[in-house]
């Protein structure tokens, strides 16, 4: 079993916070230069010379997500994520932690609802042979069934160990779950265990000869390379592996509008009931995701953030308040959680979210407020792209998730530009009513009170009546 | 996947022929895909040069100009950390420095937390061995008033009373937490083996009943004493100019008074007076689940000629695929990893081997890392084993320096103990030139296994009439009976 299982399963969310993100006026901003370039195969290749320590970051952006899982297959992608790190036809089971690890440098991978990026960081003298490595895995997989399954039942552990046993962890899986109708995005990445189950070698191949080609492909290479000398360790090992002439599938379904509120109530083995809202909001391209990541700061970063100053701190209602921007390729949600405090009623929680919802509709956030948002957000991805690494992360995201590697330099310039009024308007635009999923995840406990009625409103009542 | 390989197949004469252009020949001669293409040889970047200026009050002050992001880091250094803590007051030096952040004479926890915030930007202090620091880190627009915020921390700290308390709890939960893992137990025994009742023997971070002892009036008098400007080192790196640098240098911290006083001496052990080597402690826990297995001995100073050597030396023996872990996890199965550690410091420090397993193999445990420090001696790693066991070195020195945060702690590090700051620019070299014989010469005189003492802390009836055939030494103590405040590690008879 690789040592990093528990890393790849944490990575699973971490595209959340890699939005893009702003300059300030007073701050020179680096600008992030690169060469585009694509091979008759259709591999696009990213790269950007730095030479500032001897390293180098690869990465390999595959555009298949958990929304491509196969009909009955959910957590397919992921799984497939895993087995890429069995044997392929010139490289023994995890060897790719060996040709990484022993070196001084490191690998993982990750997989989000609409990419499946893999990466490693070694010393800048090892390149030619993590490009070798990367085209040998895109090349093909040699998999047995031993293999196969074995790497399934680890998986399956990490559902277990990330949505099961984390007393919130169910909470957050539920809340993606709930929030889309349609959109295979209701599908959350780790998938089911009933459909990790039924999936087999079989589905493995043709899940890499449908995904894991060429022209679904983009290599990201940072670090300190000489350009003439990446493009000729590219064409070699690439080079040759063919495009295939069939089609490549997209998701096409839309995620319908919302047109009135939706609730719903859930138990779980957490000790303390937890609230969520959810708003559906636009895809990560639109232009109205950086004011919603401003807002997302204003109510959710640090101990003066609103959420925690209004909800712990003043009113001490809940032990955890927070808000994300998540976003997605296809369709976003607008996400405000809270865990209550001991004795505390889910309504009451419920009600002073929706109040700092209305406040945020009804004045512009404080000049102050707005340059801290800004500040926090910046310095963040200003730490991000201090490393090789975060650098090519933030450009893979630009070019495949975004569609134009150039934002990664031009979405600095447009959060800055962000203002309270935008802010303002954004939270009257998609923070309504007729817009909002509510779930309450309460104890397993507070359902027993109840003699088996399914009505949830029900349900709910009798356990806010058991608590009282 | 059939096809694919099929397909695969019919590419490599290609690939071949592109082979000559850029490979060596001795390479070609080889498929190129069937095994991974070798390294070139290592590339050599140029890290910024460290520029420096000691203010009137005694402050050194170090300047790292790096540009390509706007970020700045500084941190303020004081030299002396836990080594000073007086023996019965262990912990003094790391909550001191834990509650320069918690209050000043002008912000309280809350708004110093705020005033953070809103610049954007991160501040975090505390205390190892040797040093005490606080660091702030932000946008280089901010830097200004963040540096007016890392002097009125470092300079005027108030150690209110409810702050001390909550810092206090918090410390005696963390150690309750630590005091019932087999692993972090024999760590602690294993420092006052190493150095008996000198410094370097207690633990940082207190023990329960010197957390208990330690008042507003110590911590108060113990920044009194350390946290002067002739005591201290601001080192500033990143995206702004060396000259704008000493001046907010100069104008946050050149009005902080030198002390009539001599400087204090560093407490460190001036010569290791540790306990005798070759101790065998056993600490019996007959609830632990696993045994956690230490060999510890003194090893070298930062300053040592040997530095390069021993971490070298070090990097054969831990890792994922170093010497340990592939006897004791990938060959034998008996742990989940094994490591060792050379803990270089401005006195000498310790080297460990260490690895946690059943406690029925905790002897056989002891046997391996003993025999696997002996083999760096009687069999040192050829040129194949050598060579990547250095990259890791390398590897990780590199990605370290790629934040400012990471070339600010490098060259702290450097100025704290007094060493040329440009050995940045030295240490891939330096890690280059140690040969295997090096390491083998290294292993012999400086980590003889003979003077190494062995701690095992675990369910003792499972692995004691093991460890007694190989040992006429053993010390047994039941963690019951576990005093960490003396390198007796046993509670008297009449305090109990």
């Amino acid at each position: 079993m690789p040592r990093n299982n528990l890393v790849r399963v944490t990575l699973i969310a971490t595209l959340f916070l890699l939005l893009p993100s702003g300059l300030m006026s007073q701050t020179r901003m680096p600008q992030l230069r690169f060469t585009d370039r694509t091979l008759p195969n259709g591999l696009r290749i990213l790269s950007a010379p730095d030479h500032s320590s001897p390293t180098v970051a690869i990465q390999v952006w595959y555009h298949v997500g958990s929304k491509d899982d196969p009909q009955n297959r959910s957590g397919f992608a992921h799984l497939f994520e895993h087995i890429m790190f069995k044997s392929t036809k010139n490289m023994k089971s995890e060897m790719m932690d060996r040709l990484t690890e022993d070196v001084g440098g490191f690998n993982n991978a990750f997989t989000a609802d609409d990419v499946t990026v893999y990466f490693e960081v070694v010393p800048s003298n090892y390149l030619e042979t993590l490009i070798w490595a990367e085209a040998d895995r895109l090349s093909g997989l040699n998999v047995d069934d031993a293999n196969f399954k074995s790497e399934r039942d680890v998986v399956k552990e990490e559902y277990r160990q990330s949505v099961l046993a984390p007393p919130y962890g169910r909470f957050e899986y539920l809340l993606q779950q709930k929030s889309f109708l349609q959109h295979p995005y209701k599908r959350p990445t780790i998938g089911s265990i009933e459909d990790l189950d039924a999936a087999s070698l079989k589905d493995v191949q043709d899940f890499h000869t449908t995904y894991y080609r060429p022209d679904n492909a983009t290599l990201v290479v940072v670090g300190d390379f000489e350009p003439k000398q990446l493009d000729a360790w590219v064409d070699k090992y690439f080079g040759p592996i063919p495009r295939p002439d069939r089609a490549l599938p997209r998701v096409q379904i839309k995620e319908p509008a919302r047109s009135a509120e939706t609730r719903v109530t859930e138990y779980g083995h957490n000790d303390l009931p937890a609230v969520g809202l959810t708003y559906l909001t636009p895809r990560q391209a639109d232009p109205d995701s950086d004011a919603l990541r401003v807002a997302d700061a204003i109510l959710s970063a640090g101990e003066s953030s609103r959420l925690y100053h209004a909800l712990v701190y003043e009113q001490q209602l809940a032990a955890e308040a927070g808000a994300n921007a998540e976003s997605r390729e296809d369709a976003s949600l607008f996400v405000l959680t809270a865990v209550l405090s001991e004795g505390k009623k889910p309504e009451d929680v419920e009600r002073s979210l929706l109040a700092e919802v209305k406040k945020m509709q009804e004045a512009p956030v404080s000049a102050t407020e707005l340059e801290k948002a800004k500040n926090q957000i910046i310095t963040d991805q200003l730490r991000q792209r201090e490393t090789s690494n975060g650098k090519a992360l933030a450009l893979g995201e630009a070019a495949v998730l975004l569609g134009d590697p150039a934002r990664v330099n031009t979405d600095l310039e447009r959060l800055q530009r962000v203002t309270a009024a935008d802010v303002q308007r954004v939270a009257k635009k998609y923070l309504t009513d007729a817009n909002r999923l509510v779930l309450y995840y309460l104890p397993e406990a507070a359902k027993k009170v109840n003699n088996g009625s399914p009505d949830g409103d029900d349900l709910l009542e009798r356990a806010r009546r058991a608590g009282k | 996947m059939n096809k694919m390989t099929s397909v695969f197949g019919r590419s490599l004469l290609l690939l071949e022929l592109c082979a000559f252009l850029v490979v060596p020949l001795e390479v070609s001669a080889q498929s190129p895909q069937a095994t991974p293409p070798p390294p070139a040889p290592p590339r050599s970047v140029e890290f910024p040069k460290p520029v420096e200026q000691t203010l009137a009050n005694g402050l050194r002050v170090i300047v790292i100009e790096r540009s390509d992001t706007p970020l700045v880091s500084a941190q303020l250094i004081i030299k002396n950390g836990g080594e000073v803590d007086p023996p019965e007051l262990p912990g003094l030096a790391d909550m001191t420095a834990n509650l320069l952040t918690k209050g000043t004479q002008s912000r309280d926890a809350t708004q110093i937390a705020e005033a953070v915030e809103a610049l954007g930007g991160s501040l975090d202090s505390g205390a190892r061995w040797d040093a005490s620091n606080a660091t702030v880190g932000v946008m280089s627009a901010k830097i200004g008033p963040a540096m007016e915020i890392l002097a009125d921390v470092v300079r005027r700290p108030t150690f209110k009373s409810e702050e001390v308390e909550r810092l206090r709890q918090q410390y005696l939960d963390n150690l309750t937490l630590a005091l019932g893992q087999p692993g972090a137990i024999a760590r602690f025994v294993a420092a006052r083996v190493v150095f008996g009742d000198a410094p370097y023997g207690h633990p940082t971070s207190g023990t329960p009943a010197s957390l208990a002892r330690i008042s507003r009036e110590d911590l108060a008098k113990m920044h009194e004493r350390f946290y002067r400007p002739d005591n201290a080192i601001l080192v500033i790196g990143g995206d702004l100019k060396s000259k704008d640098a000493f001046a907010l240098a100069t104008r946050y911290f050149g009005d902080w008074q030198k002390p009539m006083t001599a400087i204090p001496v560093s407490g460190a052990a001036a010569s290791i007076v540790a306990g005798k080597p070759g101790r065998v402690v056993v600490i019996d826990k007959p609830d632990a689940g696993q045994a956690a297995v230490y060999l510890a001995r003194i090893g070298i100073n930062r300053k040592d000629a040997d530095y390069f050597r021993g971490i070298v030396a070090n990097s054969v023996l831990n890792g994922y695929s170093g010497r340990l872990n592939q006897e004791i996890r990938i060959k034998r199965g008996l742990s989940y990893g094994a490591a060792s550690t050379l803990d270089t410091r401005r006195d000498v420090g310790p080297f460990a081997a260490s690895a946690q397993t059943k406690n029925q193999s905790g002897a056989q445990v002891a046997d391996l890392l003993i025999g696997e420090i002996e083999r760096l001696t009687s069999s040192p790693p050829s040129e194949a084993e050598l060579t990547p066991r250095k990259a890791v070195l390398i590897g990780n020195f590199s990605r370290n320096l790629e934040t400012v945060n990471g070339l600010v702690s490098q060259v702290s590090s450097l100025a704290l103990y007094g060493l040329d700051l440009n050995e940045i620019n030295r240490y891939i070299q330096n890690v280059q030139t140690i040969s295997s014989a090096d390491v083998q010469k290294f292993a012999g005189t400086r980590l003889d296994a003979k003077g190494a003492n062995i701690i095992i802390v675990g369910n003792a009836k499972e692995f004691l009439p093991e460890l007694g055939r190989h040992f006429q030494n053993v010390e047994v103590i039941p963690v019951a009976e576990l005093d960490l405040n003396t390198a007796l590690l046993r509670k008297k008879k009449q305090s109990e």
